[in-house]
């Protein structure tokens, strides 16, 4: 908990209903627009992608880089942000 | 290979086969998976390069083993396990084919086998089956996650390069800790590749294999079975080893890092395909139920009529291996951590050369799996201790050396020191008249005869100084005649003569001369009385005892000095700290005095029939207890004098109370408005905002806190204020019995306050108490730390599992009931 961000927390804080995809850690204007444009408008779209991808972290890195060009942080940072929900409401 | 052309159920089946467990193939992912087939084949391609030169049989073989061993690899992704029951069918299917051309096809089969069959990889083709699978079935154990690289090496060559690679391949799948499942999945399928190779792989894989197992009393015991293969008396040994593999493999994945108890139920299932695997296998019968190692050997006897070559280069491998095996592979492995495939190499290199079959026959039967393990940390102990053992003997050895050298030092020092015995006064302090005055005999003769005076008489002083008291120290001259003419007649005569030289020179000769008087210098040698000698000599023991005794003396001398010096430090220190709780004492008695008046003036102003002021008398026996009135009986007189020097507010006067004159302490300050100052002021004083999920985790993680703002340490007064705090703290969650541990970081510029809890639910319930709370006018927030951490920093926290409680006076939740 010590080194996760305020959006990290408020994601993981409660379901994330219909929260926009920049509510997403790691995810801002930039990333969501471009999430947005290829069609994932919703953090649970993206949630979506994540359980296709059988929540495998790398694999959910390698596709959010094709998906939007994170960096290496915003990967991380997304990645575990939905790994951690998912552990919390799944 | 063109990804482009794959469709997404072609690229799905890719993916499986080489091991990744592939999510749905959308549109989305599809360029996810496309990117790890890539990478997939890429080390395939790099596996399969190192076993390009392995023999079609070897291959087979390797195939074979590959899925035995697949199916313990496979056993080592455990997630993947339950993935891929299928498998079996497709590596059983494998297990009678021994073309080549259908060998990549097996080889993926034996992977997927051996990837998803738990159990059921045993099944391949017979060729393929011992070693590769073995090896692979290890390799996968150890750690797929080298393996894509090495395994590919390892698997097809029968080249003596490709056991090597293979061994690397094994090495740096066995020292790998555990991958990912993909890569565990690469390995294997790497591994099925190079089984088709040949039997390189064969003899990689059992080199592996049996390095892996070095666990291995079994391999000896399967090296005894394999050279008695092929007899049906070598089933009943062959149970044992499928159980003793069984936990062989256990113990190797431990080692690994695998998952232990997947290994059990794996290798029995290999235990139960074994005799399926067995007949199909060849006509030789090999004996039933080896598990991967066995079934390899026996395997190979049973291949022997297939593959001659094969045999002998495999036997050599495992006496080599068992040598080894018994040797020297425990070490290696239980080095997990090392992923030096060098040491694999060397290892193989090793397995290689020793071709020698004895120590497979007569390899006795090991105990079971637990004994290997002691054997195995025996051996870790006896190189440890070995080790151990000679630095022992180093520094023992370095040691003696120094003790040695000090004493020889100590021994010359002290014969030099008794020395000139055997000096022959051919250099004499007479100076040159000396020579010139007497011819050669004569100057031979007196200094003879000085030589000899002088050496007795330094016997005789050093009989003296040694405590033989009787004699005196010097002789007389009559004395001294007497002993000269004993020595030699022709002393005599230059006797005078060499007294008067004596006398004449200026330095010391080591006999001195002394007259009637023993200060006066003399000048003639008529006056001469008595002889001493000023280098008394003395014997040996009586030297060093002397010596011995001088230095114990001056070490007691400075050691009285140091400690000495050392009570006086302490002593001041113990004043000083005396005195500083002393002034101490006093100050928390002049506030108290002072709360006290004050209150009654408050009291007095209320109640106007109050006198306003107290009696000192009064408030000391108020204030302290009876039984410590006389203890503390310095303190207050301190305290008044105190008072009545440096404080304003209070006056002291002389009253007559009730018939008797007291003195008095009369509070005079006005009534101040800041009442509030006087007051506790750590209180708590009501929540901030309500904690929902949007500013709380929704569960507690963790039993321990970390709570900022609860006080500001530049400002903080007084002694004990971290006491108060805790106090606040416990009253705060007083319902709440589970804290067991808190710490005040005293330093801390956020006011940092740790607390540990029994459970992570009562550490959730102290959050909620606490977090978003007004205390002292600070808005305090939690959150929770990692207990690992938590114990880093306060490992005495480690033993503390008694809840604390607040102290009985509820003193900081004074706006709230006390709960």
């Amino acid at each position: 908990m010590s080194s996760t961000s305020q959006k990290h927390k408020n994601f993981v804080a409660e379901p994330m209903a219909d929260k926009a995809v920049n509510a997403l850690a790691g995810i801002g204007d930039v990333l969501g627009q471009r999430l947005e444009d290829k069609g994932f408008d919703k953090a649970y779209v993206v949630l979506g992608q994540f359980l296709v991808l059988k929540k495998d972290e790398e694999l959910f890195h390698d596709w959010l880089k094709d998906a939007c060009g994170a960096n290496a942080k915003q990967q991380k940072d997304c990645s575990s942000c939905l790994k951690e929900w998912c552990d919390a409401f799944l | 290979m063109a990804s482009a052309q794959l469709t997404d159920e072609e690229l799905f089946s890719e993916l499986k086969r080489l091991g990744v467990t592939p999510g749905p193939v959308t549109e989305n992912t599809r360029p996810v998976y496309l990117k790890k087939l890539k990478k997939l084949r890429e080390e395939h391609q790099e596996q399969q390069r190192g076993a390009r030169q392995s023999k079609p049989q070897s291959k087979t073989r390797s195939a074979a083993l590959n899925n035995n061993s697949a199916s313990p690899s496979g056993a080592r992704p455990a997630g993947s396990r339950p993935a891929r029951p299928g498998r079996k069918s497709t590596v059983l299917g494998f297990s009678s084919d021994e073309s080549d051309a259908e060998v990549p096809q097996k080889r993926k089969g034996l992977n997927h086998g051996a990837r998803a069959g738990k159990g059921s990889g045993l099944a391949p083709s017979p060729n393929t089956r011992h070693f590769p699978q073995i090896s692979s079935a290890f390799a996968s154990f150890n750690d797929a996650g080298n393996a894509r690289k090495s395994g590919g090496g390892g698997g097809g060559n029968p080249a003596p390069a490709s056991p090597r690679s293979a061994s690397l391949s094994w090495g740096s799948r066995a020292k790998s800790t555990a991958a990912e499942e993909d890569e565990a999945n690469n390995g294997e399928s790497g591994e099925e590749d190079d089984c088709d190779a040949g039997h390189g792989h064969l003899k990689a894989r059992s080199l592996n294999g049996s390095r892996t197992s070095h666990v291995g009393a079994v391999k000896a015991k399967q090296t005894g079975e394999y050279s008695d293969s092929e007899d049906d008396e070598a089933v009943a040994a062959h149970q044992e080893p499928p159980r003793r593999v069984g936990h062989r493999g256990s113990y190797v994945f431990k080692e690994v890092k695998a998952s232990g108890p997947d290994m059990i139920p794996l290798r029995r299932d290999e235990l139960e395909l074994g005799p399926r695997r067995r007949d199909p296998i060849s006509a030789a019968k090999p004996p039933g139920h080896y598990n991967f190692s066995s079934r390899i050997y026996s395997e190979n006897h049973g291949s022997d009529a297939d593959t001659n070559n094969h045999v002998p280069g495999r036997e050599a491998q495992d006496g080599g291996v068992y040598s080894y095996a018994s040797s020297g592979l425990r070490p290696r492995y239980t080095v997990h951590s090392s992923a030096s495939s060098q040491t694999h190499r060397g290892n193989h290199s090793n397995h290689s050369t020793p071709s020698n079959h004895s120590p497979r026959a007569p390899a006795p039967r090991r105990p079971g799996p637990e004994d290997e393990l002691l054997q195995q940390f025996k051996r870790e102990g006896e190189t440890s201790a070995s080790g151990r053992v000679s630095a022992h003997y180093l520094s023992m050895f370095l040691l003696s050396a120094a003790c040695l050298f000090f004493l020889t030092l100590g021994l010359v020092y002290l014969r030099m020191s008794a020395s000139d015995r055997d000096v022959t006064i051919r250099s004499h302090p007479f100076g040159s008249k000396f020579d010139e005055s007497y011819n050669e005999t004569e100057r031979n003769l007196i200094l003879d005869l000085l030589l000899s005076l002088h050496n007795h008489l330094a016997l005789v002083a050093g009989d003296f100084d040694c405590g033989n008291q009787n004699l005196s120290r010097s002789l007389s001259l009559e004395e001294t005649t007497v002993y000269l003419q004993m020595h030699n007649e022709k002393f005599e005569g230059f006797f005078m003569v060499s007294l008067e030289w004596i006398l004449k020179t200026a330095q010391d000769v080591g006999i001195r001369l002394t007259g009637a008087e023993a200060q006066e210098p003399l000048s003639d040698v008529s006056e001469v009385l008595r002889l001493e000698s000023t280098h008394p000599r003395m014997p040996f023991s009586c030297r060093f005892r002397r010596a011995f005794f001088t230095v114990i003396f001056k070490v007691l001398l400075i050691a009285a000095v140091v400690g000495g010096a050392w009570g006086v430090v302490s002593y001041v220190k113990l004043r000083w700290r005396r005195e500083e709780e002393e002034t101490r004492r006093m100050y928390d008695m002049v506030e108290r005095i002072i709360d006290v008046l004050r209150s009654h003036s408050e009291a007095c102003q209320e109640n106007q029939e109050l006198q306003p002021y107290l009696p000192i008398p009064h408030v000391r026996d108020s204030l302290v207890q009876p039984q410590d009135r006389t203890m503390m009986k310095n303190v207050w007189d301190r305290a008044v004098k105190f008072l009545s020097s440096n404080e304003s507010r209070i006056r002291t006067e002389t009253q007559r109370m009730g018939g008797a004159d007291f003195l008095v302490w009369r509070w005079i300050q006005p009534s101040l408005g800041d009442k509030s100052s006087l007051a506790s002021s750590k209180v708590w004083q009501g929540k901030a905002f309500p904690l929902d999920r949007r500013n709380s985790p929704p569960n507690s993680l963790t039993p321990c806190l970390k709570i900022r703002n609860m006080f500001d340490p530049v400002m903080e007064v007084g002694e004990n204020w971290d006491l108060a705090i805790h106090e606040a703290i416990l009253e705060k969650c007083s319902d709440n019995n589970g804290i067991v541990h808190i710490a005040v970081d005293k330093n801390s510029r956020e006011g940092c306050v740790y607390v540990k809890c029994l459970s992570a639910e009562h550490s959730g319930k102290a959050f909620k108490a606490l977090h978003g709370s007004w205390f002292d006018g600070k808005l305090v927030t939690v959150k929770y730390l990692r207990l690992d951490r938590y114990h880093q920093r306060f490992p005495q926290a480690q033993n503390c599992s008694a809840p604390l409680c607040p102290s009985a006076e509820p003193l900081y939740s004074a706006t709230t009931s006390c709960s």
